[in-house]
């Protein structure tokens, strides 16, 4: 709350008061549009605590530093940036279904593509984490028995100069502290808005439109899918078991909530990108759509917390013929963000 | 942002009111301080070392132990008096830890910790304070903090389950069930307990639904024995006697199963025996 920029604010504030004319803060006092937080037009409201942490290009491009910094790691070999590749809009590479181990409970788990975090309400696949904040002490101790992980790389940023200086002209302070590192992470992941996908392109009217069999897919998935993978994230976020299991190791939402109706259920994922970030489903089940379709189709396995959506006909799962799964798939390629994918602003350079 | 508009807004406010009320009164203030005073029954609390064998301390049902850590989170905290007085502690999350308000860190390991001192409280007189032990929702989702709400700095903070422990005690019992684990760079030892009582989350199960989540967070309210004065050249002060045993007791522990406290739901029967933990010794005018 101390940057210099919310000084040069409090002045224009003032200078208001004081001479009496009517004036607002707008983006021309901004240096630099590429750093500041857009809402697209076709999305809702942004949960991100904006207030306690506005995006600046100081911040933003530190915290683009430490998320390809394996210093974060405790053996110095693994950053942010080896399980959320920007190529794959920052899910894991194919190969890798991989790990967190956060505690004994959190098995094998697939790493979520890391987009429009701005808008969301709780985070993982359990949605044990509610602030975007948090994340990364989780990515950072493995293990929650070990508390000084988080403090260890405090204190290798400490005695790193140049770290010292980029985190006194972000944040204006002369001590590197927990909060400014994750509020620098923050800035940087929060900016990852994907909202330039044909979809969007066609939904605002900027040009593109789908073709007919995208069109009919729409159909099909809105009324097949729509009502959990819902509005413009594609994601209610609610927690629901779609039927990948009737065995469940990672028991899921139900470590969150402690409730045992939930064991089995996962956050609903947004599909955004979803063409780019296979393996699909929290333990990676699947490589491909068409086995993600057919398993909607035919390979949903009952369990007690299976979802009511999925037992409405004869069989369970949703109907769907071969031509319509094809053109679900058609509908969920234009989700895909060339842009947000190309984006240099995300790039390592 | 909001606060600075808030601040110049109370600016503005104060500077037109001055006009006004320039004859009134300034308004005085004096302190209040509140001293935590940890003890177990009617022993004074002493902490030992993690692994000792020496339990100086026992349950009512007779369970020999002793505590190698004991603290809880204080804040919120608020004094009301007989004609209306109010004075609530100014309460702030930000990452600046200097800009950290209202939340208190109380360690038996640290003394000065246990002593609060509220330093702008409106001269009047009062005869009840209410706090809060944890961290409440308002807290947590503020996002990344600092001082005594930094996870580097000895904040007590679950990653997986994100928010604060408010109230913890560890220590190692005679029939406790923990057998050693030695990992990288940390060991539990054997027959030592961990109690670790948080969760925040406060959702009404839908109807005919368990409850999921469980909000651990207590507020306690202690009323004085009399009226305490407050004003600028008084330093009054309200000694407040936690009792480990009020909690081991209520839930009637058994630490040949119950060693391992880690989630809300374990904790919930611990949370519930929190009010009655903190009680009122007396109050120094
Ligand atoms: C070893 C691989 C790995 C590394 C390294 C890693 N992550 Fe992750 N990340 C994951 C996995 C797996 C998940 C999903 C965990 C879960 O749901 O329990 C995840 C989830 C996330 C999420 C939540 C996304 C959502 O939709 O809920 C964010 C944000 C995130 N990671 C950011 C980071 C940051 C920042 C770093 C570096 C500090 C990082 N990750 C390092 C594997 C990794
Ligand atoms: C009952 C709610 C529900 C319905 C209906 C539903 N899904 Fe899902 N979907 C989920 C959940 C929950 C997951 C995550 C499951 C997990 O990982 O355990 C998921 C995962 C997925 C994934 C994997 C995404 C990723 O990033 O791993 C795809 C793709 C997907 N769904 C597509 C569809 C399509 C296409 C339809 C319609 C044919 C559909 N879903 C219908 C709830 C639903």
């Amino acid at each position: 709350m101390t940057t210099k920029k919310q000084y040069a604010h409090l002045h224009i504030l003032w200078m208001c008061i004081f001479f009496n004319f009517s004036c607002s803060v707008d983006k021309e006092a901004s240096p630099d549009q590429a750093y500041v937080f857009v809402k697209p037009d076709n999305f809702p409201e942004p949960t991100y605590t904006f207030q306690n942490n506005p995006v600046t290009k100081d911040g933003f491009e530190l915290g683009k530093k430490l998320f390809f910094d394996p210093t974060l790691s405790r053996d110095g070999s693994v950053s942010c940036n080896n399980c959320h590749i920007q190529g794959t809009a920052f899910a894991d590479s194919q190969q890798h279904p991989l790990s967190v181990g956060v505690n004994d409970q959190r098995g094998i788990r697939n790493a979520p593509s890391l987009v429009n975090l701005a808008f969301m309400e709780e985070f993982f696949w359990d949605g044990g984490v509610t602030h975007l904040d948090f994340v990364p002490i989780n990515a950072i101790e493995s293990d929650f028995e070990m508390d000084e992980t988080l403090a260890n790389v405090v204190k290798k940023l400490n005695a790193d100069p140049v770290y010292l200086e980029l985190f006194n002209s972000a944040f204006g302070i002369d001590k590197i502290t927990s909060p400014y590192l994750l509020h620098a992470l923050s800035q940087f992941t929060v900016m990852m808005v994907s909202s330039n996908s044909k979809y969007d392109k066609h939904m605002r009217g900027e040009g593109e439109t789908l073709t007919s069999e995208e069109l009919e897919g729409m159909e099909i998935f809105s009324s097949k899918c729509g009502s959990c993978h819902s509005g413009e994230l594609f994601s209610d976020f609610s927690f629901r078991n779609n039927g990948i299991n009737d065995v469940f190791s990672d028991i899921g939402r139900a470590g969150i909530s402690e409730f045992d109706g939930d064991v089995g259920k996962f956050r609903v994922p947004s599909l955004r990108n979803v063409a780019l970030t296979s393996p699909y489903m929290h333990n990676a089940k699947f490589n491909t759509l068409e086995e993600v379709l057919d398993h909607y189709e035919n390979g949903v396995i009952d369990s007690p917390s299976l979802d009511e959506e999925l037992k409405n006909g004869s069989q369970l799962g949703i109907p769907l013929s071969e031509q319509e799964k094809e053109k679900v798939i058609a509908f969920l390629k234009t989700l895909t963000d060339r842009e947000f994918i190309s984006d240099t602003r995300f790039m390592n350079r | 942002m909001k606060k600075l508009l808030l601040a110049l807004i109370a600016t503005i406010v104060l500077f037109s009111s001055c006009e006004e009320n320039g004859e009134e009164n300034p308004e005085t203030f004096g302190t209040f301080q509140l001293e935590f005073d940890n003890v177990v029954g009617s022993q004074n609390m002493s902490l030992s070392d993690p692994g000792s064998g020496d339990y100086m301390y026992t349950t009512d049902s007779g369970e020999p132990f002793n505590l190698t850590l004991f603290g809880y989170y204080i804040s919120k905290i608020k004094l009301e008096g007989p004609n209306g007085e109010l004075y609530e502690d100014e309460v702030n999350v930000s990452a600046n830890a200097d800009e950290v308000k209202g939340y208190y860190h109380v360690l038996e390991s640290n003394a000065s910790s246990r002593f609060i001192t509220l330093d702008d409280v409106p001269a009047g007189s009062y005869n009840k304070v209410t706090f809060t032990v944890g961290v409440e929702e308002d807290g947590v989702q503020e996002g990344a903090a600092g001082g005594v709400l930094d996870p580097a700095e000895g904040a007590w903070f679950w990653n997986w389950n994100a928010g604060y422990i408010g109230f913890a005690m560890e220590g190692g019992a005679q029939n406790s069930g923990q057998e050693e684990v030695v990992g990288d760079g940390w060991t539990i030892h054997e027959h030592s307990f961990s109690f670790h009582v948080g969760g925040w989350k406060d959702v009404e199960p839908a109807e005919g639904e368990d409850q999921k989540f469980v909000n651990n967070v207590k507020t306690v309210t202690l009323d004085f024995d009399s009226n305490v004065s407050v004003a600028e050249n008084l330093s009054p002060n309200a000694h407040i006697i936690v009792d480990a045993l009020k909690i081991l007791d209520g839930v009637g522990v058994d630490f040949s199963t119950t060693y391992s406290v880690h989630a809300p739901k374990l904790g919930q029967p611990f949370a519930e025996f929190i009010p009655d933990t903190f009680i009122l010794d007396h109050i120094h005018q």
